[in-house]
C-alpha cells in the first residue's frame, strides 16, 4: 500500500520518473514470467504436455473424465467454429471484402462493414480460446503437483461446487462482462478500426471499404472545409464545457447553501422546485424551451404585443444568443443535480469546524472559502470530472434547441454544435462514418487527457485522508 | 450605557432581518424559475386549441380536457397509447435486468479480491471516456445482423447490457458496509450466494432503490437509441413519438409530456431521500 502511494506521488511530479518506474516494473515482471516458464518446462510431466497438445488429454489421463471431456469439447467446438466461420471472418478482417456486389449480374458481393464486425468478433473468440487453452495447461499442471504431493486428483463435483462458491465472482461477473463486451466494447473497437478505413460517404456497401491508414486524421487537420470546422467547433466545445461546468457547479452549491441556511423554514417545500426540474425528463424540458423560444412562441408573442419585432432566439444568426441560451437551459437542467449532491455532502459535514472558526472570529465569507468550499470540492472532484466530461459531450441541448441547422463556414454543422453533435450529423445523418469515428477518437483523447490531468492534480488524489 | 448598547443590537437585528428577507426573495425567485416552464406546459396541455400560435402570450385563452382526449383516442397519426405501452415495457424490463446486473457487478467488485479486479475497473474507466454514441453505427449494424431492428427486446438488451458500466456509485455504497459482517457469516459456513441474498440485499435497500429509479428513468426518457433502432411509427417510444409532433400539435405534445413526466416526478419525490443518499455514496467514496 505504501509502495503504491510513493509511486503515484512521483507520477504527479515528473513523467520521466513515472515511466522509469513502469519500465523497471515491467522488466521485473518479464523476468519473473520467464523464470516460471523455465521451471514449468523442467518439471512438467507427460500428462501436462499431453494437455498442451490436445486440450483435456492430460486431465483424461488423470481420470478426470468430466473435466477432460469439457476441455476436449471446447477445443473441438473451437476448431469447427473456426473452420466454418472464424477463419474466413479473420481473413475478411484483413481484406474487408474482395467481390463487389452487382445487382445486374446477380453477384452477391461482400459487405465490408459486416466483415469488419465479424472479423473483430472472431478475434474475440480467438482470444477467449487462447485464454481457455492456458487455463487448461495450468489446471493440468496443478493436478500434477497435487499428485506429486500425494493427493488425489480433484473430483469434478467438488471442483464444480468450489467454482460455484469460491469463484463466486466469476459466475456473477460472467453475464455483465459478456454484455459489456458485445454491446460496448465490440462497437467501440469496431469504430476505432473504422477510423482507419474509408467507410462512409460514397463508400458504403455494396461498394468495398478498404484500409487507408491515417487519412481521416489528416483530413481532420488539413482538408480545408473539415479542418476549419473542426477547430472552430473544438474551441467552442472546450469553452462550453468549462463555462457550463463551473456555472452549474457553483449555482448548485450556492442553492444548496441557501437551502441549508438556519433561517429557512420548510426546507422540503423549497427544495421541491429544483427537484421538479430534476425529475422532468430531459427531452421534455428541451422541447418545451424550444417551443417557448421559437418564432411563434409565447416570448415572441409578448414582444410583438408590446410593439417589438420577433427575435429569432435560436435562429440562423443568433450565434452568441443561442450559445448563451444553451448554457442557461443546461443550468436549468443540471443545477438541481449538483444541489442535491451538495445537500447530501453538507449534511455529512462536521459542524465542529464552524464552531471553532466562529470562536476564532472568522466571518461568514471566510468560513465559506476556508471550510465549506475545500470540503465540498474535495468530496466532489470525481463528480466534477464526470460532469465536465458529460458537459463536453452534451448532445441533447443543441440537438433539440437547434437540431438540423447547418451554417455556411461549417461543414455539416452550426455554430452552436459541439463535437458530439457534429459527430452525429456526420455519421448518422450524412453517413461520413470514418470521419465520425476519427472525431470520436479525438474526443476520447481530449476527455481522457483532461480528466487524468485534473484527477492526478486534484487534492482528492494527493491528500486523500485530510477530511477523514 | 444602555443607549450605547442598543444601537448595535438594533443594527444586528436589522441585518438579520435583511438577510432573512434576501434569502426568501432568492428562494422565491429560484422557485419561480424552476416552476414556471413546468406550469406553462401543464396549462398548455389543458388548452382548448392545439396550436402554439393561438396562445395569448404564455397562456392559452380557453381551457378544456380536449387534448388529453385526442391524445388517447385519435391514434391514426400519433398512436400515443401504443407508444406509452412500448416505453413502459422497455423501461421496466431494462430496469429489472439492469438493476440486477449493476448490483451484482458492484457488489462483486467491491467485496472480492481477484486478479482481474483492477484491470476491469481501469477498462471500464477508459471505456467511459469514449463518446456515448461513438459505437452507435456499429450497434446498428450488429442489431441488423441479429435481426433486432424494430424490436423492443433489442433496446432492452442494449440498455441492460450497458448498465454495468455505471457500477461506480453502487460500488461506493458497498464499500461502506464493513467487511466483518461478511466474515462472520462466512465463518458460520454460509456460501457466497447465501451471504449475498441474506445479508447484502437487506442492507442495500437504499442503493437498490436508487439504481432501479435511475435505470428506469434512463430508457423512459432516452431518444437517441430508440430513434436509431425503431423505424415504424407504432413501435416508437414516447420520446421519439413526441419529438415527431409539429408546433401546431403543441397542446398534444404538452399533454403527452405531462402524462409521462408525472409518474417519474412522483417517483422522484417519494424517493428523494434515497436519491440523495445514493448520489452521495457514489460521490464521496471513490
Amino acid at each position: 500500500m505504501e509502495n503504491k502511494a510513493v509511486d503515484t506521488g512521483s507520477a504527479g511530479k515528473s513523467p520521466a520518473v513515472f515511466f522509469g518506474k513502469v519500465r523497471d516494473k515491467l522488466r521485473a515482471k518479464i523476468r519473473g514470467a520467464a523464470e516460471s516458464v523455465r521451471t514449468f518446462f523442467r518439471t512438467a510431466n507427460s500428462n501436462t504436455f499431453a494437455s498442451m497438445c490436445l486440450m483435456g488429454a492430460g486431465q483424461l489421463m488423470y481420470r478426470q473424465w468430466a473435466k477432460g471431456l469439457i476441455y476436449l469439447g471446447i477445443e473441438v467446438l473451437f476448431i469447427v467454429l473456426m473452420a466454418l466461420w472464424g477463419g474466413e471472418a479473420i481473413y475478411g478482417f484483413f481484406t474487408l471484402g474482395l467481390v463487389r456486389g452487382d445487382p445486374w449480374t446477380g453477384v452477391e458481393g461482400d459487405n465490408s462493414v459486416v466483415m469488419l464486425l465479424m472479423g473483430i468478433l472472431a478475434w474475440f473468440v480467438l482470444i477467449a480460446f487462447v485464454c481457455t487453452y492456458f487455463a487448461n495447461i495450468k489446471d493440468c499442471y496443478r493436478t500434477q503437483q497435487d499428485v506429486a504431493a500425494g493427493k488425489c486428483p480433484a473430483k469434478f463435483l467438488d471442483e464444480a461446487k468450489g467454482l460455484l462458491d469460491k469463484k463466486f465472482y466469476k459466475n456473477v461477473l460472467f453475464l455483465p462482462v459478456v454484455g459489456v463486451l458485445v454491446f460496448n466494447v465490440l462497437p467501440i473497437v469496431c469504430m476505432i478500426f473504422v477510423a482507419f478505413t474509408d467507410y462512409g460517404g460514397e463508400t458504403v456497401p455494396p461498394e468495398l471499404v478498404s484500409w487507408v491508414g491515417l487519412d481521416n486524421f489528416e483530413k481532420l487537420v488539413a482538408l480545408a472545409d473539415i479542418a476549419d470546422s473542426f477547430f472552430k467547433i473544438l474551441g467552442w466545445n472546450i469553452l462550453w464545457a468549462v463555462l457550463s461546468t463551473f456555472i452549474n457547479y457553483f449555482l448548485g452549491l450556492g442553492l444548496a447553501l441557501l437551502l441549508n441556511k438556519k433561517c429557512v423554514k420548510g426546507k422540503a417545500f423549497w427544495r421541491a422546485f429544483p427537484v421538479l426540474a430534476y425529475a422532468v425528463p430531459g427531452f421534455i424540458t428541451l422541447l418545451g424551451f424550444k417551443f417557448m423560444l421559437s418564432y411563434g412562441g409565447p416570448i415572441n408573442q409578448l414582444i410583438i404585443e408590446h410593439g417589438g419585432e420577433a427575435i429569432g432566439f435560436l435562429g440562423r444568426d443568433a450565434k452568441w444568443m443561442a450559445r448563451f441560451i444553451g448554457i442557461a437551459v443546461n443550468a436549468w437542467m443540471s443545477v438541481p443535480t449538483t444541489m442535491l449532491l451538495a445537500t447530501g455532502i453538507l449534511s455529512n459535514m462536521n459542524t465542529d469546524l464552524y464552531e471553532a472558526a466562529r470562536i476564532d472570529g472568522a466571518g461568514a465569507w471566510k468560513q465559506f472559502t476556508r471550510i465549506t468550499l475545500p470540503f465540498v470540492v474535495f468530496s466532489t472532484t470525481p463528480v466534477l470530472i464526470s460532469q465536465f466530461i458529460s458537459n463536453f459531450n452534451n448532445f441533447g441541448i443543441f440537438y433539440f434547441l437547434r437540431g438540423g441547422l447547418t451554417l455556411d463556414g461549417y461543414f455539416e454543422a452550426s455554430d452552436t454544435d459541439l463535437l458530439i453533435n457534429w459527430l452525429y450529423n456526420l455519421s448518422i445523418d450524412n453517413n461520413y462514418y470514418s470521419i465520425g469515428a476519427a472525431i470520436s477518437l479525438v474526443i476520447f483523447v481530449i476527455t481522457s487527457v483532461i480528466s487524468l490531468a485534473v484527477y492526478v492534480r486534484s487534492s482528492a488524489y494527493k491528500r486523500e485522508d485530510m477530511f477523514r | 450605557m444602555r443607549s450605547y448598547m442598543k444601537k448595535p443590537v438594533g443594527m444586528l437585528k436589522f441585518k438579520k432581518a435583511a438577510d432573512v428577507g434576501l434569502t426568501y426573495a432568492l428562494l422565491i425567485l429560484v422557485g419561480i424559475i424552476f416552476v414556471f416552464p413546468c406550469l406553462w406546459l401543464v396549462l398548455a396541455s389543458f388548452s382548448k386549441t392545439g396550436s402554439l400560435y393561438s396562445f395569448d402570450g404564455f397562456f392559452p385563452p380557453d381551457y378544456s380536457l380536449d387534448s388529453f382526449k385526442t391524445l388517447f383516442t385519435d391514434t391514426a397519426m400519433y398512436n400515443y397509447p401504443q407508444w406509452f405501452l412500448n416505453t413502459l415495457l422497455v423501461a421496466s424490463m431494462s430496469c429489472i435486468i439492469g438493476t440486477l446486473l449493476v448490483i451484482l457487478t458492484a457488489y462483486t467488485i467491491s467485496r472480492f479480491e481477484f486478479k482481474a479486479r483492477k484491470p476491469l475497473m481501469k477498462i471500464t474507466l477508459v471505456l467511459g471516456m469514449f463518446p456515448s454514441f461513438m459505437g452507435m453505427t456499429a450497434v446498428y449494424i450488429l442489431m441488423t445482423q441479429f435481426n433486432m431492428i424494430n424490436n423492443h427486446w433489442g433496446l432492452i438488451l442494449i440498455y441492460s447490457a450497458g448498465a454495468p458500466m455505471g457500477y461506480l456509485v453502487q460500488k461506493g455504497f458497498f464499500d461502506t458496509i464493513p467487511n466483518s459482517i461478511y466474515e462472520a457469516a462466512r465463518i458460520d459456513g454460509a456460501t457466497n450466494a447465501r451471504v449475498f441474498c441474506k445479508i447484502t440485499l437487506p442492507l442495500s435497500k437504499p442503493i437498490i432503490v436508487y439504481t432501479a429509479l435511475t435505470s428506469f428513468a434512463w430508457p423512459w426518457s432516452d431518444f437517441i437509441l430508440p430513434k436509431l433502432l425503431l423505424k415504424e411509427r407504432d413501435m416508437y417510444t414516447t420520446a421519439v413519438g413526441l419529438m415527431s409532433l409539429p408546433e401546431t400539435e403543441f397542446a398534444r405534445f404538452a399533454a403527452g409530456a405531462i402524462f409521462i413526466a408525472v409518474p417519474i416526478v412522483v417517483l422522484y419525490f417519494c424517493l428523494i431521500k434515497y436519491m440523495i443518499n445514493g448520489m452521495t455514496a457514489g460521490a464521496v467514496k471513490q
